[in-house]
């Protein structure tokens, strides 16, 4: 037999192994490359979704779960193919031992087999680059059919050739090593049942029940399977991960999230203004979920501003919680460079470029701040005089360390001691202490006014009672309620983190699949076994219990590291400060049961399969 | 020897296999009857059909058409759950390559029919140390099969096949692979067995054992042929 013949013969003997390993190493390569090219849309889907919208802050928060998620992805199709391509060669021991053992020399062995690794690699690794593709293609026109707004950027074929080439060396260098291992060691240990079963002598005899029977073949035959079982625990334990860190971190940073645009817009509030200055402010505040342009609204016409006898009748209504005069305009900020002394060194280190630009300007009163801002550094506080508090794009834009530097106003340095999450102007907004801002422009009056009405009285009553009040004093101001443009910012958020949350799911088909593949694995392992177990009176079920158990260990096991590893992930890495309620943990449990039952279920479709075989067919 | 009743009657036996285009006829119109108690022994070329009629009468194979009837059950109309439960409780099976489980030991592969009887554990512990001492095995309880020789394999599957003590049992070739000595060991076994009223079917071609039966077949291109009544 020639050496090219050997190879493919040999391929061809093992139909069932040889399709085996080539469907499972095709459906890894191509769920991983469709994995990573459909990520790279959604990705850039979501990159042309927030252009304009959003503010820095929630950007760093979707943008860190992509960048893992994708992460993650690559190192469970490695994982995938490495385990695969292991399995299929470590089958191949005893045969190498038997051809050591009459005489075929080591250079002729290890090219044999290194030849017949090289083409199913090659094989499947293609096969799955052309899978991949047409996934890609079929679920990004199937999508747009169903009219859900994803990119339709061409297929980055970079990205393929990498993927192609990374899992075709890895699966070379993986698969090589149990054919270099098995090629050094003497041929009588190569063959022997002891060097590829790892059992030796097991403890003393011990009567079992009939279900702790199953239960220590199934053990049992895990632990014959040691390397590939480790192998699978990881690959699934990063599926896991990844679901976890999607699911849970999806839904914990959701809930974080939206809490934070509700604190800072904050939640029943009322807005009273001029009419145009009313609807100036819903557009500052709709800037985070869509793309609008400025207006060029003159924010210190005199018209807007709010006359003395507004406040005072407001305070006066029975039913008003608080009420919080802003005077919001717009201003040229200018980041003022400080100084930071190295104490090793000595040296005196600059911070800050001296960096300009436009911000919405928000005068408050300390006392009566209405909002409650997710931040760093400190909240506004009475009695302080030149103090800012700025929001998290305007930090980015022009800033080092905002919180060791002062801005410029007015010509007026404020000290900068929080940078802010709100929604409000995407971000870009500078909170000062109202009097300060008052005495360095001169203007006595504030042009709009917050009101946090009573939750326990009759809502409805006071809000008529507020605008009759209103109007009779200008019938051009407005009584305008934030719950609206609220509402539409917190589904916005919603929205992009279902698309975030999307991503598991075909990493969960892709790990249903490696599982599929172990138990097909692990049933022709143990094939004989299970015949002569049901001919010696095992039912049918007694081999699916076997079976499932084995699948259970195996799934609990990485089930309970990749949850873990995921949850600590996401609290501690994704999520600053994560908000999260008992509803949440119910949630994120459901789904996280209903992925491990699914992939569980999908896992004994060969083992049922199999359990239906005529006694002699498995036997034979 | 005791017999009575019938244990197995078998009337017009055929077994086809479908290979590819080709269609392998195993047994052709094989009818038998055997007594309880009764101890029979088949010979024949390989390839005859002696595993497929032995496979026919332990319920693990079924017969293309004709009748199997074995201690009053009809075998071939029944479903997988009662031929699971007879194989367990009225067939001991001694297979040709021992089929042994590789992942128990030499005491679990003779306990396991036992537990899976849901046999009580005292019974369990003491029916194996009796049986692995009736097959001179105590002092490898604790060794997996491939640490085994073929001989003590062999040794090992009928200690199984006797552990829930069935009234039928039956051997293909348990002396093909044995040394004289280890021969010896099997053949006083099938004494003891035929002493205490077991009905036994053997596949052999050990002359020695042909000496124990009570009845003798011949089987040739799946047909049988009666040695002597």
């Amino acid at each position: 037999m020639s050496e090219t013949f050997f190879p493919i013969n040999d391929l061809l003997r093992r139909k069932l192994q040889t399709s085996l390993v080539l469907i499972s190493l095709a459906s890894c390569v191509a769920s991983t490359l469709f994995l990573l090219l459909f990520s790279e849309k959604i990705g850039f889907g979501i990159s042309l979704t927030v252009e304009g919208r959003l503010t820095y802050g929630f950007s760093i928060v979707f943008s860190r779960f992509i960048i893992f998620g994708g992460l993650l992805i690559f190192v469970v199709g490695s994982v995938v193919v490495s385990f695969m391509i292991f399995v299929m060669m470590s089958q191949r021991v005893r045969d190498i031992g038997l051809m050591k053992a009459a005489g075929c020399p080591n250079d002729l062995i290890f090219g044999y087999f290194m030849t017949e690794l090289l083409i199913i690699t090659f094989v499947g690794c293609f096969l799955g680059m052309a899978l991949g593709i047409l996934a890609d293609f079929a679920s990004t026109s199937f999508l747009i059919n169903l009219g859900i707004q994803i990119s339709q950027k061409p297929i980055n074929f970079l990205l393929v050739l990498l993927v192609f080439v990374l899992f075709f060396i890895l699966a070379v260098i993986v698969g090589a090593k149990p054919v270099l291992d098995t090629t050094r060691v003497e041929p009588a240990r190569a063959i022997s049942p002891i060097y590829y079963f790892g059992l030796s002598r097991e403890s003393r005899f011990r009567v079992v029940s009939k279900s702790g029977l199953t239960f220590r073949l199934a053990m049992r035959s895990l632990f014959r399977r040691k390397s590939a079982t480790i192998r699978i625990v990881v690959c699934l334990t990063a599926v896991f991960i990844l679901v976890t860190v999607a699911v849970a971190g999806g839904i914990i940073a959701e809930q974080t999230t939206r809490s934070w645009v509700e604190k800072a817009v904050g939640r029943d509030i009322i807005l009273i203004a001029h009419r145009q200055m009313c609807t100036e402010y819903n557009l500052l505040l709709s800037k985070f979920c869509e793309t609008r342009e400025d207006s060029q609204l003159n924010y210190t016409d005199k018209r807007y501003s709010i006359p003395e006898d507004v406040l005072n009748r407001l305070v006066s209504i029975s039913g008003v919680k608080d009420v919080s005069a802003r005077l919001v305009l717009k201003a040229q900020v200018k980041e003022v460079r400080n100084y930071t002394f190295n104490p090793e060194t000595g040296a005196t280190i600059p911070v800050g470029d001296d960096r300009k630009g436009e911000s919405l300007i928000v005068g408050v009163e300390p006392g009566k701040l209405l909002s409650k801002w997710f931040l760093e550094g400190k909240v506004l506080s009475e009695g302080q005089g030149f103090e800012a508090m700025v929001g998290d794009s305007l930090a980015q834009k022009i800033f080092s360390v905002p919180l060791m530097q002062s801005m410029r106003l007015f010509d007026n340095d404020f000290a900068v001691i929080g940078v802010c999450l709100d929604p409000i102007n995407n971000g870009n907004v500078t909170y000062v202490p109202l009097k300060a801002l008052q005495s360095i422009t001169g203007i006595q009056k504030s042009n709009v006014v917050m009101v946090e009405i009573d939750p326990s009285v009759n809502r409805a009553e006071i809000l008529n009672q507020i605008r009759a009040n209103i109007s009779s004093v200008n019938p051009e101001f407005e009584v305008c309620e934030l719950n609206e443009i609220l509402d539409k910012n917190v589904g916005f958020l919603g929205y992009i983190w279902s698309v975030v949350k999307f991503l598991p799911l075909f990493c969960l088909s892709s790990a249903s699949l490696c599982l599929i593949g172990y138990v097909m694995l692990a049933i022709a392992e143990q094939r004989q076994e299970f015949g002569v177990l049901r001919a010696l009176g095992a039912k049918p079920k007694t081999v699916v219990t076997i079976i499932s158990e084995q699948s259970f260990i195996v799934l609990l096991s990485s089930y309970a590291v990749g949850v873990a590893l995921g949850i600590i992930i996401t609290l501690l890495i994704l999520v600053p400060k994560p908000l999260v309620t008992s509803y949440n943990v119910l949630e994120i449990a459901g789904w996280l049961l209903i992925a491990f039952a699914a992939i569980f279920v999908f896992s004994l479709y060969p083992a049922t399969r199999f359990a239906k075989k005529p006694i002699l067919e498995i036997m034979t | 020897m005791k017999t009575g009743k019938t244990a197995i009657l078998a009337s017009l036996l055929c077994k086809t296999y479908q290979m590819g285009d080709l269609k392998v006829e195993v047994l052709t119109d094989a009818s038998l009857e055997v007594k309880k108690g009764e101890f029979m022994v088949m010979n024949g070329p390989s390839g005859s059909g002696k595993t497929t009629l032995l496979n026919i009468i332990g319920g693990i194979d079924r017969p293309t058409t004709g009748k199997i009837v074995v201690f009053g059950d009809d075998l071939s109309g029944k479903d997988e759950d009662f031929l699971a439960s007879f194989r367990c409780h009225k067939v001991g099976f001694v297979f040709q390559s021992y089929n042994l489980v590789s992942t128990l030991t030499v005491a679990e592969n003779v306990a396991f029919p036992m537990e899976w009887a849901r046999k009580r554990g005292n019974h369990i512990e003491n029916r194996v140390e009796e049986l692995l001492e009736l097959v001179g095995l105590q002092h490898r309880a604790d060794h997996f099969p491939f640490q085994l020789s073929g001989g003590e394999q062999q040794r090992v599957a009928f200690a199984r096949a006797l552990a829930n003590n069935p009234p039928l049992l039956l051997a293909d070739e348990p002396t093909g692979n044995l040394d004289t000595k280890t021969s010896l060991k099997i053949i006083e076994i099938l004494q003891d067995l035929k002493r205490d009223g077991k009905t036994i079917v053997v596949a052999t071609h050990d002359e020695r054992i042909f000496e124990l039966a009570d009845q003798k077949l011949h089987l040739e291109y799946g047909k049988l042929v009666t040695i002597n009544e």
